[in-house]
């Protein structure tokens, strides 16, 4: 199994912890990473509301890298998921958009085919044979009380995001995190609003009072379920609850903190993994005594 | 120079809205901030017109996370509309300074974010510094499909 690795820019440079972990625990579950010269995805929360053709044409760019190696696109963060997969079903099916994007990038050598898919960490990681190697190579349970948080991007709209798993439902939410979670020993617990917004997009464009207003209502539906950790698939949201409950304590003196994990460091735990390889010394809200408490060190 | 939204979205699809509210009520950003909403930027859009939406700052404050159009009855694709507002609203200069700024470091470096130390930083997880991003080829690209009608780059 092997992948074209899409590390984005809050990973690689804000918190590298997340590439450390992510990449120690491909390693054991026999995924294979391949590094190209991308570029920034870019957002969909930022170019392609700002200027579409730009945010089309450099996520071409990005898919072409993979595609000229013949390798499937795997990204891991929520927001370059949603552009890379959107971008990519785009221009499959429009060959108006696919002729004009190819006209931008042909200078470069670039010229985008629609022979690739592109995945994300998440549903790697949930695929048969790797969750049997997991269940191999596991040598603790984290029995702790996760709430998971999965982050607008990666599963809206799910037309885009997951064409044929749409549920009778009206709205698609996802379970995977929950699932893969629960093999290793966590205790996925359900809490309100889970599938609503983390805040941090509003934050960044324009009002960072806003942005943590939101949170803010989301952690305390999350404290109502004594939940004692998160889950995250994406740095945006990381940093959101992380950096955000300490921002927010300074207003509303709230003295409950609770720990956020991206998805590879608790995986990376179970897998024997010390709490400084995959990076959780840095993390704002530490979770320390919590992990003592299950006795990982 | 202005885009044309109609192109990004079918004008006739405004009439399909109910108004019921339910993309409004469903709206994170509605109950933390004085956001225009989507049930109203499509009643401003058809009684005055998009251009109003367009020169309306307020049209920025939204999570762009898709709940509205996950929820409505009418499965009207609220976010493409949304998408062409502002892409139209940038054009005449209506963007958010923070937003600005963003795009402009990512034209400037090929990347959104910047630190300091940064090789020090992943030394200590045990990784290898980042390599160069492809800034002279992302340039080009963004100038190709004319990025500076929005931002100076
Ligand atoms: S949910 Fe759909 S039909 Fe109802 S007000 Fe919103 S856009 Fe109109
Ligand atoms: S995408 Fe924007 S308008 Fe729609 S529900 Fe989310 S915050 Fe509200």
């Amino acid at each position: 199994m092997k992948y074209a690795l899409y590390l984005g820019c809050a990973i690689p440079i804000k918190y590298p912890g997340f590439e450390a972990a992510t990449r120690l625990v491909c390693e054991r579950l026999n995924v294979e990473l391949v590094d190209l010269p991308f570029s920034c995805c870019p957002p969909p929360t930022s170019m392609k509301l700002v200027h579409y053709d730009s945010w089309l044409a450099l996520a071409a760019r990005n898919l072409c890298l993979a595609e000229e190696q013949g390798l499937d696109l795997l990204t891991l963060c929520s927001g370059c998921v949603n552009t890379l997969k959107e971008a990519n079903h785009i221009l499959k099916n429009s060959d108006s958009k696919r002729r004009r994007v190819n006209k931008f990038l042909e200078g470069h050598n670039h010229r985008f085919k629609g022979t690739i898919e592109v995945t994300h960490i998440l549903d790697v990681l949930y695929q048969d044979t790797v969750v049997e190697k997991l269940l191999h190579e596991k040598v603790r349970d984290i029995p702790l009380r996760v709430g998971c948080h999965y982050g607008c991007h990666y599963f809206r709209p799910p037309k885009v995001m997951y064409p044929g798993e749409l549920s009778d439902a009206e709205s698609h939410v996802p379970v995977k995190m929950d699932h893969l979670l629960s093999i290793i020993g966590v205790e996925p617990t359900e809490y309100s609003r889970k599938f609503l917004c983390c805040g941090s997009p509003l934050g960044a464009n324009m009002d960072q009072d806003a942005g943590y207003s939101i949170t803010r209502q989301k952690l305390e539906y999350i404290h109502e379920r004594n939940i004692q950790a998160l889950s995250v698939v994406c740095p945006s949201c990381f940093e959101q609850f992380d950096m955000g409950q300490i921002v927010l304590a300074r207003k509303t003196k709230e003295k409950r903190r609770i720990p956020t994990f991206y998805l590879t460091q608790l995986v990376g735990l179970a897998l024997g993994l010390s709490p400084k390889d995959v990076g959780l010394d840095v993390h704002r809200i530490k979770p320390k005594k919590l992990l003592s408490g299950i006795d990982v060190a | 120079m202005t885009i044309k939204i109609w192109k990004f979205f079918q004008r006739e699809q405004l009439f399909e809205c109910y108004q019921c509210a339910r993309c409004t009520g469903s709206c994170p950003a509605m109950e933390v901030a004085p956001a225009l909403g989507p049930r109203e930027t499509i009643l401003i859009c058809l009684n005055q017109g998009h251009d109003r939406v367009v020169e309306d700052e307020k049209l920025w404050l939204c999570c762009t996370c898709n709940v509205c159009e996950d929820r409505c009855p009418q499965e009207i694709p609220i976010c493409d509309l949304l998408v062409a507002l502002r892409n139209s609203a940038a054009r005449r200069g209506n963007i958010p300074i923070r937003l600005g700024m963003a795009i402009e470091l990512l034209a400037k470096t090929g990347r959104s974010m910047i630190v300091h130390q940064l090789d020090e930083m992943r030394a200590h997880h045990g990784l290898a510094p980042l390599p160069p991003a492809p800034v002279d080829e992302v340039r080009d690209i963004l100038k190709k499909t004319g990025l500076d009608e929005v931002i100076e780059i």
